[in-house]
């Protein structure tokens, strides 16, 4: 992990992160926290969907624009996120709340990556779900909750540790 | 009637939640020690005007690495500290409040003086 951190600090993007003006880092942070606020919120609203709230509305009213939301909020997180690493990423080798956020966040991924292969996600578009489909999706949609909810957290007070 | 019942409870609960805020904001100074803290030393590594908050590092008479942990970016240049303006090998005073884990060798920095030159990165602190 040493040596991954080590490199990326040591990277044109660690270089020009810390050499591009004193408001770089703020303007970087500034499009993290916008892109987790798409993300997050997007996902919290698909994710009490699936656990049963909002019945009435269809799930693919809510789900065509929490999806692309929540994606183009990852990239765009994701991207911020390691710029802002990169600024001084061996700081964070020894920082309990990093190695917290980034299994939660590819916990997360695994739990996209699997809610996307179940025939009642690929096919909620187009029909009805049974109630035990329903409740399927419900248990991933727990998951993700927990999953964005912990990096979230963890990634915060990574910055207070 | 009922969405604007539960709204005014959301922002009710959020008033509460922000109130208890400051406490811990802005990754404040409450992981430091309240009483003011001085220590001289030699800058190993001059200032860095990278984010989230400037940084250097001084060792002491002890042989300890200090980390030195200066305001953000914006506001220690606006106390004239640019990189390269404290070379290493510089004898430096350090003014600030010292990490409360006594292992760790961290000050958070409001003032530093170098050839009888003080730089107030903190101007609103005393």
């Amino acid at each position: 992990m040493h040596d991954l951190l080590a490199w990326l600090e040591a990277s044109l993007i660690g270089h020009a992160m810390r050499g591009s003006g004193v408001w770089t880092y703020g303007v970087v942070n500034l499009f993290h926290i916008l892109s987790i606020a798409s993300l997050f919120g997007s996902i919290l609203l698909l994710d009490l969907r699936l656990l049963g709230v909002w019945r009435n509305i269809p799930l693919a009213a809510i789900s065509t624009p929490c999806v692309t939301v929540g994606a183009w909020g990852f990239v765009v997180a994701t991207l911020t996120g390691i710029g802002l690493l990169a600024t001084k990423a061996t700081e964070y080798q020894s920082n309990p709340f990093f190695y917290i956020k980034i299994p939660a966040i590819l916990l997360g991924l695994v739990n996209v990556a699997a809610l996307s292969r179940l025939p009642a996600w690929k096919q909620h578009r187009t029909r009805e779900l049974s109630a035990a489909e329903q409740s399927k999706l419900a248990v991933y949609g727990g998951i993700s909750l927990a999953c964005w909810f912990t990096a979230i957290a963890a990634g915060r007070m990574v910055g207070y540790w | 009637m009922h969405s604007r019942r539960s709204f005014f409870t959301a922002f009710g609960v959020s008033a509460l939640a922000l109130s208890a805020v400051p406490a811990l904001a802005h990754h404040g100074w409450g992981g430091n020690l309240d009483e003011e803290f001085e220590i001289s030393g030699t800058v190993v590594t001059g200032v860095s005007l990278a984010g989230p908050h400037a940084t250097m590092k001084m060792k002491d008479d002890k042989g300890n690495v200090w980390d030195l942990t200066l305001a953000p970016p914006f506001m220690t240049e606006r106390s004239g500290l640019k990189e390269g303006s404290i070379p290493a090998g510089a004898k430096v005073s350090i003014h600030g409040h010292r990490n409360r884990d006594p292992k760790k060798y961290e000050i958070k920095t409001e003032r530093v003086t170098v050839n009888g030159k003080t730089y107030n990165v903190y101007p609103d602190r005393t």
